[in-house]
């Protein structure tokens, strides 16, 4: 399964680059190909390609705040949670993420 | 360019001895003003305050990550405790934390985007949960920054 992701937190300090590694981390480990982009303090990073979204079966965003570019998922299966939710339990995320891909 | 860069020795407390979070920040603080990087404890510490108000920052697996942008940030660092005990924080996996990472950002960041980028390096580390066991097993300050690199 290939996902893309966008990780952004309300400061843009801390959370969304942990939530970033436990995804990328926990969708290796379940033997996923995952790109995730961060939009903190810093700007965007990691920044997804045209060609990583449309290859994608599924969009995490674990995201607080508003986020730049959601247009670009038009029309693809997202799966949307708080920064929280990918920090704390990334395992089980991937999880659902899967259900949600296999329900189709 | 190593994320290590971004560790002060001088702001790492390996034998932390603290029983509430408002201790730990006091401690951390002081190590943050004794070393040049904030101009005032509790401006700073209001800052820090207030972003606690908007979630929890303990992120389980015993590590806290309290922070603020603030404008008594003259520069970019990262206060670290490690304790000897657990001691009761607002976490994701609802224990208390041994790893206090107290994260200190100035709001005027147009000459810090090196420093910005490091630190976006060392947040991610915490993410990973064998940086974190090496954190938390550190008993001096060179050992915590071994962690991370």
């Amino acid at each position: 399964m290939k996902i893309v992701g966008v990780a952004a937190c309300t400061v843009g300090i801390a959370h969304t680059y942990i939530a970033q590694e436990k995804l990328e981390n926990a969708a290796k480990k379940a033997g996923y190909d995952i790109h995730v982009e961060t939009q903190g303090t810093i700007g965007i990073e990691n920044k997804l390609t045209q060609e990583q979204i449309d290859a994608a079966d599924v969009v995490i965003l674990a995201v607080d705040v508003k986020i730049s570019g959601r247009e670009r998922f038009e029309g693809k299966k997202i799966v949307q949670v708080p920064t929280e939710v990918a920090v704390k339990s990334p395992n089980k995320l991937i999880q659902k993420v899967t259900e949600v891909v296999e329900a189709q | 360019m190593e994320v290590k860069e971004i560790l002060d020795a001088n702001l790492i407390k390996s034998d932390m001895s603290v029983a509430t979070k408002e201790e730990a920040l006091n401690t951390l603080c002081q190590k943050l003003i004794d070393n040049g990087y904030i101009s005032d404890v509790e401006g700073f510490k209001k800052d820090v305050y207030a972003r606690e108000k908007e979630g929890k920052t303990g992120i389980g697996n015993f590590i806290a990550i309290p922070h603020g942008k603030s404008e008594h940030v003259d520069n970019i660092g990262v206060a670290i405790g490690i304790n000897e005990t657990e001691i009761p924080w607002e976490s994701l996996d609802d224990r208390g934390v041994k790893g206090i990472i107290l994260f200190a950002v100035g709001n005027d960041h147009e000459d810090a985007n090196q420093h910005l980028k490091l630190l976006s390096l060392f947040a991610r580390k915490l993410g990973n949960d064998e940086v974190v066991e090496e954190l938390l097993k550190s008993t001096s300050p060179e050992e915590v920054i071994q962690a991370f690199s």
